[in-house]
């Protein structure tokens, strides 16, 4: 990927090298870490069919942990001057001192091998005002011309973030990552539609198709008429299961399990580790370089990361271990992932459809709550399109549902899988990390009350 | 200092003998922020000034800017050991202008003067661009200028007084109790304290500085049985309160974790619940976060008139012209104000980020809508119908970075004003739940649907508490649920449940909050098992 470093947001690699080497210097601990994260956001934000606000805000947050022996502290300042940086140094040290010991600290990282991620896309960087005012006016023309109501949100951020410690480690990363998510009403506020994309790289994000299939749904599901709660086939959107799926983003935690914390404890004591838990077209991996879906190839303590294989047909193959857990239990260190990718299949959501007799098509999900750690269960609503199929087709629009609903036994209850795409799994609608999943098909999705709302 | 409004003489003619029982003191309150509340920093003011000049000279019509120093300080402890020591300073410039009827916002960490004029200019050239795309009307309420406005967060003892050391042997101290309770295997610890200084400077000719101190404790204790086959936790869910060190003081968290120890034990062996039909006794600790969801978030303008709908969503209480002064919400004892003044309320202020005074008015009369929470720009909406031409003072930006909108003030149930006890409602109770601390929460986004749980559940039978229960949830459809209110504790049972973080808006901000309220009865609501 060519990129212009000039036109480039956030500190470029030299800049950050250079200012965790200033702070380096001022510090008199046992051990320092600085962590930069710097950059812009540009936000539009649309309701009513026409742009409501829209702002830029640029910022470098940087972070400094002094340890002392085992006592450790850490401050954040965005005060990037010398005399700031260097009372803050001194400030968190005094902290430090004055801190408990931490029995599980482990010793900063010195220099560390990362791989090589280009997750900063200057489509991306080089957003301005203008281009993401052009970008929701498809929606807003769109709604016009079809008499709708269109609110909607396009989220830019590009940046970088650099870590560096006083054993020598330095780390740097760029980045960019986009959002754009439009809801589209009818004016008497009977009948609502969602869609949305997200990635990395600004050329990716289908805004004129984004458009369509909001107006789409908020036509759809015009004159919904009441189902009965219970469980269904469902068939889960992407963005759908994306939003179930961050939940289970820091699930395969070791220590969790170890301590009996966690449905992956084993009763008696243990872990499930290599036990078949799911459906065994369930493959879940993390990568850094994971293309639309980069992410840094470092942890914030310096970590590195790389390609991790989490769950593969079905069996749960690897857990992540802290430093200190796996010093503790005799096995490597292990990052939980930076980013969630599933495998599909070559389903299409029509095909889906055509294959379910009787079931529930669901577009997108609201306000998940965990119920019960136990078994990973969730509570939440559908939202802004939500279909009843019967013999191979949509019948008819439905009202919301409130779902209570176990994700392990989703997981093993697939039916059908369709091709992985990047999601914006955040209810907020803001650039989160990359979710890479696909629709699916399962059985059994249990529904278990309406919502009147729209 | 400036006066705020009379608040006192607004509640007696508005909010009846409960909220008058509340919302005391207001004199005291006054000569305690003339004696204590600092000014502004001269330089900062210098650059609030320039930026406004910068903005009104590149074609702003109205701008606001504020200059934000956010500081924090966290601890946080898991058993006998420190997890993190933490602090944090965020400081930096926001700058929203008015061009026609576009807003525009722009915000920098650079506060050299030269940025600080460009960063204007940029927020009105945001501005004027939207406004050349779409050009809008948009109409601010009237507000009085304050040329020195000054306020801070009533406290005794300053927080970032107090040294981490004292902090820590408080946790240690607290966990150590819980640890004592055979069957607790884990407890964490933290203690979370904020204070920011906010300089606010308008076109309209107010200059405010506020400086804000929060405080938000936390212990959970979670007991696990020899075998691993369960796992209990029992949160103390305290609340975080606009106070001072003088708060955590009063929660004698070594003393009250025995109790919480032993709720997360007798958890592991309490029955769950038999799904049906049950009363409710919601103490105070778990039902603010029932009125936050299911009256506090409906009740807010920008919902009913569709700015939040691709995210937080709209609301049942619209359109404003069909259910102000008209929908039946609850009971006629049944009374919901609106506060931006609240002792230790975690949304209470002088004014808010437009420079309106702090204020408190029902939103809920009578078991009646009669008023949304507003922003300067929302009043004119909905004026013709509420006969209200001020501006509630509802706007808040998060920080410096962060575009100020309408934000929730806190929004409290009034308690009965004869002093009924908890022992009176839970006595009016045949067949019912007790339910106490917030758990898992869920509502629709146009609030009518909800399930909520709790920390720890005790079965009423015969207006007597009888045994704990566990896995217990309600779900609900709000106007029925609220309209099944048949008992209000009085002032004695009335306490504040809060958050740190209110979610809202594109960029999605936070905002604290606070919801008082008083022991409740509510009858025959629909109760679910989570096992």
């Amino acid at each position: 990927m060519q990129v212009n470093p000039a036109a480039r947001k956030g500190l470029s690699a030299e800049e950050s090298r250079a200012l965790t080497r200033k702070v380096l210097s001022f510090a008199k601990a046992d051990n320092t870490r600085v962590n930069i994260d710097s950059g812009i956001r540009g936000f539009t934000r649309t309701a009513i069919n026409r742009v409501t606000t829209a702002g830029v805000t640029e910022d470098v947050n940087i972070r400094i942990t002094s340890v002392f022996g085992k006592r450790i502290a850490s401050i954040d300042t965005n005060r990037l001057d010398d005399a700031s940086l260097e009372r803050a140094v001194r400030e968190c040290e005094a902290l430090a001192k004055i801190s408990p010991e931490n029995p599980e600290y482990m010793p900063e990282l010195g220099e560390q091998k990362f791989g090589e991620v280009n997750g900063y896309y200057t489509s991306t960087g080089d957003v301005t005002t203008e281009s993401r005012a052009r970008a929701a006016s498809f929606a807003v023309k769109a709604a016009d011309a079809a008499k709708l109501v269109a609110s909607g949100f396009i989220d830019v951020n590009a940046g970088s973030s650099a870590i560096a410690t006083s054993k020598g480690l330095f780390g740097y990363a760029a980045g960019t990552g986009v959002s754009s998510t439009l809801t589209i009403r009818t004016p008497d506020g009977a009948s609502s539609g969602w869609a949305g994309d997200e990635g990395a790289d600004w050329t990716t994000i289908e805004s004129e198709r984004v458009a369509q299939d909001a107006v789409r749904k908020c036509q759809e599901w015009r004159g919904k008429t009441a189902l009965e709660p219970g469980k269904y086939e469902a068939i889960l959107e992407p963005t759908a299961v994306g939003m179930l799926m961050l939940r289970m983003m820091n699930v395969f935690d070791a220590r969790q399990a170890d301590e009996g914390r966690s449905f992956l404890s084993k009763r008696g004591g243990g872990t499930l580790l290599g036990e078949k838990l799911f459906d065994e077209r369930v493959n879940i991996i993390s990568d850094p370089v994971e293309k639309n879906a980069e992410t840094a190839p470092f942890t914030g303590a310096g970590q590195p990361l790389s390609r991790d294989v989490w769950v593969e047909k079905g069996v749960l193959k690897t857990l992540s271990y802290s430093r200190f857990w796996a010093d503790r239990k005799g096995v490597a260190p292990k990052p939980g992932g930076s980013n969630f990718v599933m495998s599909g299949g070559t389903a299409t959501v029509d095909d889906m459809i055509k294959d379910t007799k009787r079931g529930v098509l669901i577009t997108r999900f609201w306000y998940i709550r965990g119920l019960n750690p136990r078994i990973v269960s969730f509570t939440g609503l559908t939202r802004d399109g939500t279909f009843l199929i019967e013999n191979g087709k949509i019948t008819r629009p439905v009202t919301n549902f409130r779902f209570n609903q176990s994700l392990s036994e989703m997981l093993a209850n697939i039916q059908m899988l369709g091709r992985p795409t990047r999601v914006c799994a955040s209810e907020n609608s803001s650039v989160g990390p990359p979710i890479v999943v696909p629709a699916l098909k399962v059985k059994d999705f249990f529904l278990s009350s309406v919502s009147d709302a729209i | 200092m400036e006066n705020s409004i009379g608040r006192r003489e607004f509640v007696k003619i508005a909010g009846g003998a409960g909220a008058a029982l509340i919302f005391g003191g207001y004199e005291e309150a006054l000569a305690w922020q003339a004696r204590n509340a600092p000014g502004p920093d001269a330089a900062e003011k210098d650059l609030v000034l320039l930026a406004l000049d910068a903005a009104k000279a590149a074609g702003a019509n109205y701008a606001d800017v504020r200059i934000t120093r956010g500081q924090s300080e966290s601890i946080s402890t898991r058993e006998r050991q420190i997890t993190g020591v933490g602090k944090s300073e965020t400081y930096g410039i926001g700058i929203r202008a008015l061009v026609g009827g576009s807003w525009g916002f722009a915000a920098t960490r650079d506060l050299r003067k030269d940025a600080v004029t460009k960063t204007a200019k940029e927020a009105v050239a945001i501005a004027s661009g939207n406004n050349n795309i779409n050009p809008v009307k948009t109409t601010l309420a009237p507000v009085k200028k304050v040329p020195d406005g000054r306020w801070i967060t009533p406290h005794e003892i300053d927080p970032f007084t107090i040294p981490i050391e004292e902090k820590a042997a408080l946790l240690f101290k607290t966990n150590e109790e819980a640890l004592r309770v055979k069957g607790v295997r884990f407890v964490t610890s933290s203690i979370n304290a904020i204070k920011e200084s906010r300089l606010l400077g308008t076109t309209d000719g107010s200059m405010i500085q506020q400086t804000f101190m929060r405080l938000g404790p936390n212990v959970t204790v979670t007991a696990v049985p020899a075998d691993n086959s369960d796992f209990q936790t029992r949160s103390a869910t305290l609340a975080p309160m606009g106070k001072g060190w003088e708060y955590i003081v009063s929660l004698q968290l070594s003393e009250n974790v025995l109790r919480w120890a032993e709720e997360a034990v007798m958890k592991l062996s309490a029955p769950p619940v038999e799904p049906g039909v049950w009363d409710l006794v919601l103490h105070p600790s778990h039902l603010w976060l029932t009125i936050h969801e299911s009256l506090a978030h409906p009740t807010e303008l920008d919902r009913a008139m569709n700015y939040e709908a691709n995210y937080a969503g709209t609301t049942f209480l619209a359109p404003p012209e069909k259910v102000l002064k008209k929908f039946k919400v609850g009971p006629e004892f049944m009374t919901i104000m609106g506060s931006r003044s609240e002792p230790g309320g975690c949304a209470t202020c002088g004014w808010d980020d437009e420079g309106v005074p702090a204020q408190s008015w029902p939103i809920i009369d009578k078991g009646i809508f009669v008023n949304y929470q507003s922003t300067r720009e929302m009043v004119d909406w909905i004026s013709s119908i509420t006969k209200v031409r001020e501006s509630q003072g509802c706007s808040y930006g998060q920080d410096w970075a962060s575009i100020p909108f309408q934000r929730m003030p806190n929004v409290s149930l009034m308690p009965n004003s004869k002093d009924v006890s908890e022992d009176e409602v839970i006595a009016a109770t045949k067949h019912g739940i007790y339910i106490e601390g917030d758990g898992s929460y869920s509502i629709d986004q146009q609030r009518y649907n909800f399930q909520f749980g709790g920390q720890v559940f005790y079965e009423i039978k015969d207006g007597k508490r009888v045994r704990m229960l566990r896995d217990v949830a309600y779900q609900a459809r709000t106007p029925e649920f609220w309209n099944s209110l048949s008992m209000i504790g009085g002032k004695s049972t009335y306490k504040l449940g809060s958050s740190f973080s209110d979610a809202k808006g594109q960029p999605m901000q936070l905002n604290a909050v606070s919801h008082g309220c008083p022991v409740s009865l509510f009858r025959n609501v629909n109760v679910i098992s989570t096992a």
